[in-house]
Parts: C-alpha cells; sequence; structure tokens
C-alpha cells in the first residue's frame, strides 16, 4: 500500500537521453529473456482473468439463489471459488518465480557491462566525477533501473484488471459504472496532489536533517573540549536548540506523510456510500441486486489500482533516470586512444618529451609545449609550485590522459603505438597516496604480479629499509591491511607500495612522493626503501623531499608548465634562481641545519630576521 | 525517601525528568509514559478507525437485505446510506487521530531519548570520552535514536493497526452469529502458521542478499578509488572477475528471495478459507438462520481479513532493530566512569614535575605499555618518538588519569596521580589533540573557549603568541570570523596554532601536545616552531612528535618502541649510544650528499 508514498527522495535530474532510446535499450537488455517475458505476460493476464472472475461469479451466484434456494449453485460456486483461488495463486506464482530471474539477470548482465565500460575510462573520467557517484551507478542505479521492469508489470496487470471489471460493468449498467468510473479521478487527483506536497516536504526534510545532524555530530565531538574548558550548559544550550529544530521538521515530515491514507479513505467511503444509495435506487429498475453487490465489491478494485496507476508516471520516470544515468556511464568515450597494439618487448627506459601539448579543459594550457630528455636509468626529480606540470607530466607518461600534441617517445616510439596494457606492465607507479586493497601485506605486494613466489614477494619487502617494518606488524607479510589499508600507519602504506614496485621490477619508475607526516623511525626507512627503488631503472619523481632532491641525477624546475632550470641541487642551489626559491619554500625546514638552528629561530628578537637567507648561506 | 545511590554526574540540567533505566523495554516504557495522552489517544483511534471499517461490510449487507426485501422504501436505503457515509468519515478521522497520535508520540521519543543521551553524555567525566571513539557515539545519537522513532511510527502503529484490522472484524462477525466464528479461526491458524514458516525461510536470503550487496559494494568502491593502480598494474580483468562474482552471488540471493516470495502461501489459504467460510454461511442462510444480507455482511468482512496478510516482517523488524537501538542508546546513558574523583585528594598548584615508576597498563590482555621509567623535571621538554602504534599516546593519557596504570606508580610533584584530587589535576593539564576540534563560532570563541571573560586584548596577545595573528589578520572578519561548517575553513596548521592560543590563554601547568601534522612549506613550519617553542616554555610539555627539530631541541627523548621505553636522553647522548636514532638522522648528516660525482 506503500506505492503513493515511494520514490518521494529522488531529486529532480535533467535528463539528455530520449524516453525512446531509453526504452529501446532496456528492451534489448530484456530481449535473450523473451520466452519467459512471454510466459510471466500470459500468467498476468490470465491471472487477472481469475481475479476480476470471483466478484462475478458470487454476484451470479446470489442472483440465482434469490431466485430459488439451491444447494448444488451453493456447491458450484464454492468449488469454482477454490479453483479459480488456486489457478490464480499458480499462475501468480509463475509470474513472480519468472520475473525475479528475468530480473536478477538483467541487472546481473547490466552490472556487469556498466563495470567494464567504467575501467576503460581514462583517469579524467575519474577526476570528473567522485567515485561514489560511480559506485552508487553500478550498485543502486542498476538496481532502481530494475523497478521499471517491476513497475510495468504491475501496472500492467492492475489496468488489465481495471479494464476487464469495466467491460464487465458497462455491460450490466452503463450509467451506474460511469458514476463509479467518475469517482475515479478524484482519488487519482487526491494522490498526485498529496505527492507533490509530500516531495516537497520530504526533500526539505531531508536536506535540513542532513545540515541538523552535522550539527548534532559537531557538538558531540565538542564535548570533550567543552568539558575540559568547563562550557557543558553553553555547548549544551546550542544541542537543545538544534534537537528542537529536528523534532519540528520531522513532525511535518511525518504529519504530513500520515494525512494521505486517512484522506483517500474518506473518499473511498464517500464513493461507497453514493453507490449504496443510487445503485440501490437502480435495482428498481433494471438491474439485479447481484449486479449491485459486484459495483459494492468493485469499488476496492477500483480505488487503489487507480491510485497507484496515478503515481506510477513520476516512479516510472525515476526509473528512467536510473537508466539513464546508468548507460550514460556506459557511453561516455574514452579520450585516451592507442593508434596501434605494438608489442612493447623490453624497455631500456628513455624517454622524450617533444614539444608536448596538453590542456585538460581545451583552453587553459598546462604544458604549453614541454620538451626533455630523459637517458635510461637516470633518475629525475620534477620540482615547482602547485599547478607547474609535474603531476600532468608523471600522467602522461603512465598514459592516463591524452596531450593535444607534440610527441612522447619511449625508446624512440611513439606511446599512442604501443600495446597500453603491455606498457604498463613495464612502468611502476606510486602514487602520493598509496593505495592498499583489503586483504594480506603479500596480497598487496603481489598486486600486479599474480604469479610472484612467496619468497620472492618476501625479499622485495626486506629489501626496503631493510625489512625491520616487517617485525613491527603482528602477522609480518600476512598482516590483514584493513578497509583500503586502514589499520596500517601511513608510513607502513608507503612502505608496502615501494615494495609493490620492487617486486614488478619496471625499467619506467613514476613515484609521486607522499607529503604525510610520518614518524622518523618510519621515515628513516621510507627514505631508504626509495633511493632502492630508484635504482638502476628510469626514475620520475614528484619530489617533496630534501634527501630525494638531493641524490638524483638532475632536478627539472618547472614553472607554468615550462622547464626553467636544471641541473643538481648544489648548483641549482648556488644560482640562486627559481629552485633555490623553491628551496627556501618546500625544503628549508627539511635541513640538519634547520633542525640545528630551530630552537633560535623562536627566540625573541629572531622574528624579524630572515631565518631563509642564513639557512642558505650555510650551505656549502 | 529510599533511593538508589545518585549517580556521580559533571552536568545536569534542571527540571529533568525521571526515566526508568532498569532495562530497555522500561526504558522506553517511561519514555511513552512522559506522554500518556499519545498513546491513549492513538489506542482509541486505531480501535475506532477498525470498527469503522468493518462496520462498512455490514452496513453493505444490510443495504441488501433493504434492496431485497419487497416493498421496500428509498427512505430506509437513505438511512444506510447515510450510515454509510458515516463510517467512512469517521473511519478516516480516527485514523488521522490514530496516525497523528503515534506520529507526535514517535518524534518526542526520538527528540526526548536524543536529549537524554546527550545529557547524560556531558554528565560523563574525561576518563569515559577519552575512552570512547566519537564517531560511535554520534552513530548512536543520530542513527539509533532515530530506530527508535521508526520502532513507534510506522513499526509499532503497523502491528497495533493488523491486530485490531484482525480483531474487529472477528467482533463483527460474532456479532452476526458466533456460529461464523468456525471458519475464520481456522484460517487464522494456518495464516499463522503460512506467515512464520515463510519469514523463516524467507530471513536467512534477505540477510545473505543484504551483505552481498555490501560486500559488492564495497569490492567496487575499492577498485574505482584504486583505479589509478589497477591501471597502473593492469589489472582491470582481475577487478572484472572479482566484481563480476560478487554481483554474481547477489543475484541468485535476489531470485531465490523471488522464489520464495512466490510460494508466498498466505493468499492462497485465504481464498480457500473465503470459499470456505461462504459455504458454510450459506448453509446456514438455507436453514434460516442468517438472512442473505448477513451473508453478505460476512463474506465482506472475511475480505477484510486478508488485509492482514500485508503486514510484513517489515513492521516487526522494525520493532526489532528499533529495541536493539535503544539498547545502544542505554548502554551508554547507563554506563559509568569507574574512576575515582578523590574530592578529599591533595588539591594545589602543580609545579609540574613528572615521573613514571615502573609503568605497565593495557587493553584487557593486550599490553600497551610495558615497565616504562622516567622523570621529567618542571618546565621541561619532553619529545616522545616511536612508530605509529607503539603507545605514546597511551603513556600521556596515564598523566591527567584518562587511564591509570595497571602496575607502577605515575607521580606528579612527587604525589601519586590517584592521590591528587581529579579535579585540581586536569584543570592544571592541557591536552591539544592530534585532530584538533574548533566549534562553529568565531575565532574569537574559539580562542577564549576556556576563558570567556578574556577581553579583546589578551585573545590577541594569545593569538600572537601562538602565531596565529597574522593569518587571523588575513580572515575576511579578522576575529569575527564564522569557523566550521558555515563558516571558513582552517588548515590543519592553523587549526593547531589557534588550539595554541586557547592553551596560552588558560595557562595549564602541564601540556600534552600531539603534533603529527605535516607542514609542506618552510615559512608555516616557522611559525610552528616558533609558537610550539613558546608555549612549552614555563610549563612541563609533553611533546608527541614527527619533527626532528623538536626532537633535536627537546629537554629529554623518550623513544617508545611496541610499548617498551627502549631508550631516552638528550639528542647527544641517544646519538651516542642508540643505533636506531642514529638511522633517523643517518640521511641528514651526510652533508655532501651521498652520491659520488
Amino acid at each position: 500500500m506503500g506505492f503513493v508514498l515511494d520514490g518521494l527522495e529522488t531529486e529532480a535530474y535533467d535528463r539528455t537521453y530520449r524516453d525512446r532510446d531509453l526504452l529501446r535499450r532496456i528492451a534489448a537488455y530484456l530481449r535473450p529473456h523473451t520466452r519467459r517475458m512471454v510466459l510471466v505476460s500470459l500468467a498476468l493476464a490470465l491471472n487477472t482473468a481469475t481475479t476480476a472472475a470471483g466478484p462475478i461469479l458470487v454476484s451470479r451466484t446470489v442472483d440465482t439463489l434469490l431466485v430459488a434456494p439451491s444447494t448444488r449453485a451453493i456447491v458450484v460456486l464454492t468449488v469454482s471459488l477454490v479453483a479459480l483461488g488456486i489457478a490464480g495463486w499458480a499462475l501468480n506464482f509463475v509470474r513472480q518465480w519468472y520475473t525475479a530471474r528475468v530480473v536478477g539477470d538483467v541487472v546481473l548482465k547490466l552490472r556487469q557491462d556498466v563495470f567494464s565500460a567504467t575501467v576503460l575510462h581514462d583517469l579524467s573520467f575519474f577526476d570528473e566525477h567522485p567515485s561514489g557517484k560511480i559506485v552508487s551507478r553500478i550498485t543502486s542505479d542498476t538496481q532502481d533501473f530494475s523497478t521499471v521492469v517491476t513497475l510495468t508489470i504491475d501496472l500492467a496487470s492492475q489496468v488489465l484488471q481495471v479494464l476487464v471489471l469495466t467491460l464487465w460493468l458497462v455491460k450490466i449498467e452503463p450509467r451506474l459504472a460511469l458514476l463509479l468510473m467518475g469517482m475515479t479521478p478524484i482519488s487519482a487527483v487526491i494522490a498526485l496532489s498529496f505527492r507533490r506536497v509530500a516531495r516537497r516536504v520530504t526533500l526539505h526534510a531531508k536536506q535540513v536533517t542532513a545540515k541538523i545532524n552535522a550539527d548534532i555530530q559537531e557538538s558531540i565531538s565538542g564535548i570533550m573540549v567543552a568539558k575540559s574548558f568547563r562550557q557543558e550548559q553553553a555547548i549544551f544550550d546550542a544541542f537543545h536548540e538544534r534537537n528542537q529544530e529536528a523534532y519540528r521538521v520531522g513532525l511535518r515530515r511525518g504529519l504530513t506523510l500520515n494525512t494521505i491514507f486517512p484522506i483517500l479513505g474518506i473518499s473511498s467511503g464517500i464513493a461507497t456510500s453514493l453507490l449504496v444509495y443510487i445503485g440501490g435506487l437502480a435495482t428498481r429498475g433494471g438491474i439485479s441486486p447481484g449486479d449491485w453487490l459486484l459495483f459494492m465489491q468493485t469499488v476496492g478494485f477500483y480505488w487503489w489500482p487507480i491510485m497507484s496507476i496515478s503515481s506510477f508516471w513520476s516512479q516510472f520516470q525515476d526509473g528512467l533516470s536510473a537508466a539513464e544515468r546508468v548507460f550514460a556511464l556506459v557511453d561516455a568515450e574514452p579520450k585516451v586512444i592507442q593508434s596501434d597494439r605494438q608489442p612493447v618487448g623490453a624497455l631500456e627506459g628513455q624517454i622524450d618529451f617533444h614539444q608536448l601539448r596538453l590542456s585538460y579543459t581545451g583552453r587553459e594550457l598546462v604544458l604549453p609545449g614541454l620538451s626533455l630528455h630523459i637517458r635510461p636509468r637516470e633518475t629525475v626529480a620534477l620540482v615547482g609550485h602547485t599547478g607547474a606540470g609535474k603531476s600532468s607530466m608523471a600522467r602522461l607518461l603512465a598514459r592516463f590522459y591524452e596531450f593535444q600534441d607534440g610527441s612522447l617517445l619511449i625508446d624512440g616510439r611513439d606511446i599512442r603505438t604501443l600495446d597500453l596494457h603491455e606498457y604498463r606492465q613495464r612502468v611502476g607507479l606510486v602514487p602520493q597516496v598509496p593505495f592498499l586493497f583489503s586483504g594480506s601485506i603479500r596480497d598487496n605486494i603481489r598486486y600486479g604480479c599474480a604469479g610472484a613466489t612467496d619468497e620472492q614477494v618476501l625479499q622485495a619487502a626486506t629489501r626496503i629499509g631493510g625489512g625491520d617494518w616487517l617485525s613491527a606488524l603482528p602477522d609480518g607479510l600476512d598482516t590483514d591491511v584493513g578497509e583500503r589499508g586502514a589499520s596500517l600507519s601511513t608510513g607502513q602504506r608507503q612502505l608496502v607500495a615501494l615494495s609493490r614496485v620492487l617486486l614488478k621490477d619496471p625499467p619506467i619508475l613514476i613515484l609521486d612522493e607522499a607529503t604525510a607526516s610520518v614518524d622518523p623511525f618510519t621515515e628513516a626507512q621510507i627514505q631508504e626503501g626509495l633511493a632502492e627503488v630508484m635504482k638502476d631503472r628510469t626514475a620520475v619523481v614528484i619530489a617533496h623531499r630534501l634527501s630525494t632532491v638531493r641524490n638524483v641525477d638532475r632536478i627539472i624546475v618547472l614553472r607554468n608548465g615550462e622547464i626553467i632550470e636544471e641541473g643538481n641541487h648544489e648548483a641549482l642551489l648556488a644560482a640562486r634562481g627559481h629552485y633555490a626559491e623553491l628551496y627556501n619554500t618546500y625544503f628549508r625546514h627539511q635541513s640538519i641545519e634547520y633542525m640545528e638552528q630551530a630552537r633560535h629561530l623562536a627566540e625573541p628578537g629572531s622574528e624579524g630576521q630572515s631565518a631563509r637567507s642564513d639557512t642558505v648561506a650555510t650551505r656549502p | 525517601m529510599l533511593r538508589e545511590p545518585v549517580e556521580k554526574r559533571e552536568f545536569t540540567v534542571a527540571n529533568e525528568y525521571p526515566y526508568n533505566h532498569a532495562g530497555t523495554v522500561r526504558w522506553i516504557a517511561s519514555h511513552l509514559l512522559r506522554y500518556p495522552l499519545f498513546p491513549l489517544l492513538a489506542l482509541a483511534g486505531a480501535i475506532l478507525n477498525n470498527t469503522f471499517y468493518s462496520s462498512l461490510q455490514v452496513f453493505v449487507g444490510r443495504a441488501f437485505d433493504v434492496i431485497t426485501t419487497p416493498g421496500w422504501t428509498s427512505a430506509a436505503l437513505l438511512v444506510v446510506g447515510l450510515t454509510v457515509l458515516g463510517a467512512g468519515v469517521g473511519q478516516g478521522l480516527t485514523g488521522l487521530l490514530r496516525n497523528y497520535s503515534m506520529e507526535f508520540l514517535a518524534q518526542l521519543v526520538e527528540r526526548d531519548a536524543r536529549e537524554e543521551l546527550y545529557v547524560s553524555l556531558l554528565g560523563k567525566d574525561q576518563t569515559f570520552h577519552g575512552r570512547q571513539r566519537v564517531g560511535d557515539i554520534m552513530a548512536r545519537a543520530t542513527n539509533d535514536v532515530h530506530m527508535i522513532n521508526l520502532m513507534f511510527s510506522p513499526g509499532l502503529m503497523l502491528i497495533l493497526d493488523s491486530l485490531l484490522g484482525t480483531i474487529m472484524p472477528i467482533v463483527l462477525m460474532a456479532r452476526i452469529n458466533t456460529r461464523l466464528l468456525l471458519v475464520p479461526s481456522i484460517y487464522l491458524v494456518f495464516f499463522a502458521i503460512t506467515v512464520i514458516d515463510h519469514n523463516r525461510r524467507l530471513k536467512p536470503v534477505t540477510i545473505a542478499m543484504r551483505d552481498q550487496f555490501g560486500v559488492m559494494n564495497a569490492g567496487l568502491e575499492e577498485a574505482i578509488a584504486g583505479i589509478e593502480v589497477v591501471k597502473a598494474n593492469v589489472q582491470e580483468q582481475y577487478e572484472w572477475a572479482k566484481f563480476t562474482q560478487d554481483a554474481r552471488s547477489y543475484r541468485d540471493s535476489f531470485v531465490r528471495s523471488g522464489e520464495i516470495e512466490a510460494f508466498y502461501l498466505p493468499p492462497l489459504v485465504h481464498t480457500i478459507a473465503a470459499a470456505a467460510a461462504l459455504l458454510h454461511a450459506l448453509q446456514l442462510w438455507q436453514v434460516g438462520v442468517l438472512t442473505l444480507g448477513q451473508v453478505v455482511s460476512f463474506f465482506g468482512l472475511m475480505r477484510a481479513l486478508s488485509f492482514v496478510t500485508f503486514i510484513s516482517i517489515f513492521s516487526f523488524n522494525l520493532v526489532q532493530m528499533g529495541l536493539a537501538s535503544a539498547d545502544r542508546v542505554l548502554d551508554i546513558i547507563k554506563a559509568r566512569s569507574e574512576m575515582d574523583e578523590n574530592k578529599q585528594g591533595t588539591a594545589r598548584a602543580v609545579d609540574g614535575e613528572v615521573i613514571f615508576e615502573d609503568v605497565s597498563f593495557g587493553y584487557g590482555e593486550q599490553p600497551i605499555l610495558k615497565h616504562i621509567s622516567f622523570a621529567a623535571h618542571a618546565g621541561e621538554t619532553v619529545a616522545i618518538v616511536g612508530e605509529t602504534g607503539s603507545g605514546k599516546t597511551t603513556l600521556t593519557r596515564l598523566i591527567n588519569r584518562i587511564f591509570d596504570a595497571d602496575c607502577g606508580r605515575v607521580l606528579v610533584d612527587g604525589i601519586d596521580v590517584r592521590d591528587w584530587s581529579l579535579a585540581s589535576l586536569r584543570s592544571q593539564i592541557s591536552t591539544i589533540e592530534q585532530d584538533i576540534f574548533l566549534f562553529s563560532r568565531t575565532v574569537r570563541d574559539n580562542i577564549a573557549f576556556g576563558r570567556a571573560s578574556a577581553s579583546q586584548d589578551q585573545v590577541e596577545l594569545a593569538a600572537a603568541q601562538a602565531q596565529a595573528d597574522e593569518f587571523i589578520a588575513r580572515l575576511p572578519q579578522q576575529y569575527d570570523t564564522l569557523l566550521g561548517e558555515r563558516g571558513v575553513n582552517l588548515s590543519g596548521g592553523q587549526r593547531q596554532r589557534l588550539a595554541i592560543a586557547r592553551a596560552f590563554l588558560t595557562n595549564p601547568r602541564i601540556l600534552i601536545l600531539d603534533d603529527s601534522t605535516s607542514a609542506i612549506d618552510s615559512a608555516t613550519e616557522d611559525l610552528i616552531q616558533r609558537a610550539m617553542w613558546r608555549i612549552s616554555r614555563q610549563r612541563t610539555t609533553f611533546l608527541i612528535t614527527h619533527r626532528l627539530s623538536q626532537i633535536r631541541w627537546a629537554d629529554r627523548i623518550l623513544v617508545l618502541r611496541h610499548g617498551e621505553l627502549v631508550d631516552q636522553g638528550t639528542h647527544e647522548e641517544l646519538m651516542a649510544r642508540s643505533e636506531a636514532y642514529r638511522r633517523i638522522f643517518a640521511r641528514y648528516e651526510s652533508g655532501n650528499g651521498e652520491r659520488g660525482h
């Protein structure tokens, strides 16, 4: 009975697909199940006939009995009702049984299709769409889409039922049938206008409740602080006011939603009383008492289906919106396009950016025409302010994004012509925030090298920081990392990510150094590990650590997508150019000199003087 | 007057309503009885509503008798028609009465339960809050409390209505003729058996479905969030196979549940019972016990009984979940912290000396700290270093007695912390947590949170000492800028300096500072260094830190590993004797760079 209240929370959604196109695609998913659908439709039609036949049979028998009481008529009626009941139940069974299979299979197929379409998209797609929304499209929207199917089946059965009854009633007494049908739009109008109000109140309540809940959560997080400063009364007053507001909003929504059924009950009561009287009068001229009885019984048959039919359209639209969100995900065009799938073979690791132009939006140039030659097994650090183009270069190298002009050559071959999967197997990537999958540390190190033996995994892990980090873990390599690595510390996650690269042993490494604060013991192991992974391979590092920039072969200094300086740490620092400025901004506080002098920094009188030039000056 | 001993609470409100905490059901009942009118109105509404609804069927039968009696008058029919109208309208109005009363009740109980929970949270001491996860309490104050609301409306309301929807038709049948009760009573027995059996079979499948959906969703979330790693390692195929497997087990459970739903027997039982009831009634009519109109009434009432088949597991589940939620809320309300306040204990100004004497501590069987001994003189800055999970935070919580040591002693100014008056001790120890909490209020209010009487000058001075004045000056309304949800969001370093300003105003003797934020740029680092150094002067400071510079200038460094104090001393001492300690400075000491030229 809840249908009038269904689907009130869905937000308005701008559609770009036409209904017809959506329905055609939905139909395509149903086509493999044609035989089942035919069975469902047959069962549905026959079931409608059995449901309508019951009241008709009763009314006929009543008329017979009024004329001449006969035991035979009573027995026939009873047996027929039982037979109709069994048949109706069996038909309904068939309908539900096969519907469940069709819906289950269609949703599964759809989910598989959406998933494979999603993972094919390049990373710019994932930048544009928050992952939470993508997930809900794959799991929830596919589910909601299935309501289009079930809603349609339910609607068909109700429309059929109303049609059969209407035909019968019109045959008996057209004027009375007209009266009955004339009243049904009233209930439809009530239901529809109520839905509008209810939808508004529900959406409003949803927004307000989210805000209030956030406030209540804040006042709970604040309890500890309030207590340590003895501000309980103040924080309670703030809470009390919020709680009152939550009460008022909830009450308003609750009362609104609770109004509809009693109101509809009243309207159906009025309809019944009219039929009792007018129909009763009609028995004097034409219709039989049995017919009158049939009219009485059909009020219920009419009233509720009409309401669910009236709310069908908006729910159907919600279902179509869900379908559109799903198909939009499937249809989005990948932007990274390979022109060929040439085998990659063993890589030397030579990289050439040649007059490379990149723009994400089509307007703003991120890289206006960058050229850079990186020798095999060279380690290169990219430094620059945020937006200088460091990450863009790394992403292009991983072939996560498409560039507009120029070329990117790997061992002298155009990156666009390589077999992408094979190429990526030869590239190691350590993202800034290391990502772990739930499972053990072993599984995570092995991710990407499914064939690696336990021994190889252990060897890789041991080469990072001398393997000391493993002893801090409760079950060593078998330690469960928890959801997304939650049971490991940030530093430990970085160590796992480094081990992963060592096991993969790629000729090219792309490393985005983490900036999160890590305890000094783990940090020491990470720094040792970084030196280890960069050894003997081409490494492009987005550097945030002083120890890294001091140890690479070459530092590339970027500003606004252009290379403005390059060289090693000492030479660049001595040149006092942009690198020196970057050093003062990002690396100075990591130097041992800074640590030694930090105490004096804070002493009175030191405020005005620039510690910056001091520290730089002390550099050899 | 005999009452149970008043529990210790740090906060109460005036005119608090006394709820019963003896058990979950009694607790809910006491909430209900706070508004006795609403349950009564809801019950009355439900009874009348179902009476009206059922009597509609009786009146239809009566009308049938009227129109089949030879020589009937329109007036007689009009009377029945008006009765039907009255019953229809009455049904709607009493339905509104029932629904509204229940809704008021549900919302009031939610509001009151949340307030009761909140007041009790404010009444708990820091020990309780130090141990409790904030997220967990939030869930109880929002979700669980709301579940109690849903338990009333629609949960209990639906159950009450279904119950009366069964009773009222039966009562009216009995009023027509008690012999008519034969078939309906058999029907109800079979109905109950089939419904219970159905639910028994459906429940495990429903649970499996929910779990599998959760697994599928979680796996998918992981794959999408880690898409960069998936792609970089060419694991698209593997992730697809994994997802397909999850989606397929969900599909299988979905189909299974569809099969069970298809096999729902109660409608079949009902149609057969209705036919049997009609047979029985017509036989009684044949022998003259009933009129045909009464048969019609009876048949209508029998059909009304089918609505009971709509009470789904849904409403029972709501009640079950509501009770479980109520249990969780009540657990918190009833929780008492065992920390002895020791009002008779030492209460005086703290100097700031802190000594640990062979201190061990653990949660249950799990040891967190083992045999810790050290002494910090008043005014010293003690840096605590160690890997995540080595027990750094727990160690500091033994000083302000969020926890008490299992063995050994913690002494402040030579006196065991357990011999201090808890209030006196805690009021002189401040903690700046890693996650700094700021209220959605102005900058000024946040700084002066512990000393509302502070003048604007004092606030500004504290801000300046904490190196926060510069960024505050750049905020849109300076000290009047609103922070948080609907205001300005501050960076980690800025929040930290506001918290330090707060501490400057309250001037504690012992400060515990959990500093794990990272400064990406050196200018911010300069400010943090200055603020930290200043706040640590003139008081004993425990610094949980990752910053080598702070470790470098601390008076004493404690090195923790797996809950053990593996070494302690000054930087120079540790450099001289500790291999592990040297390692953390190793890559910095190599002044000329390691690489050959």
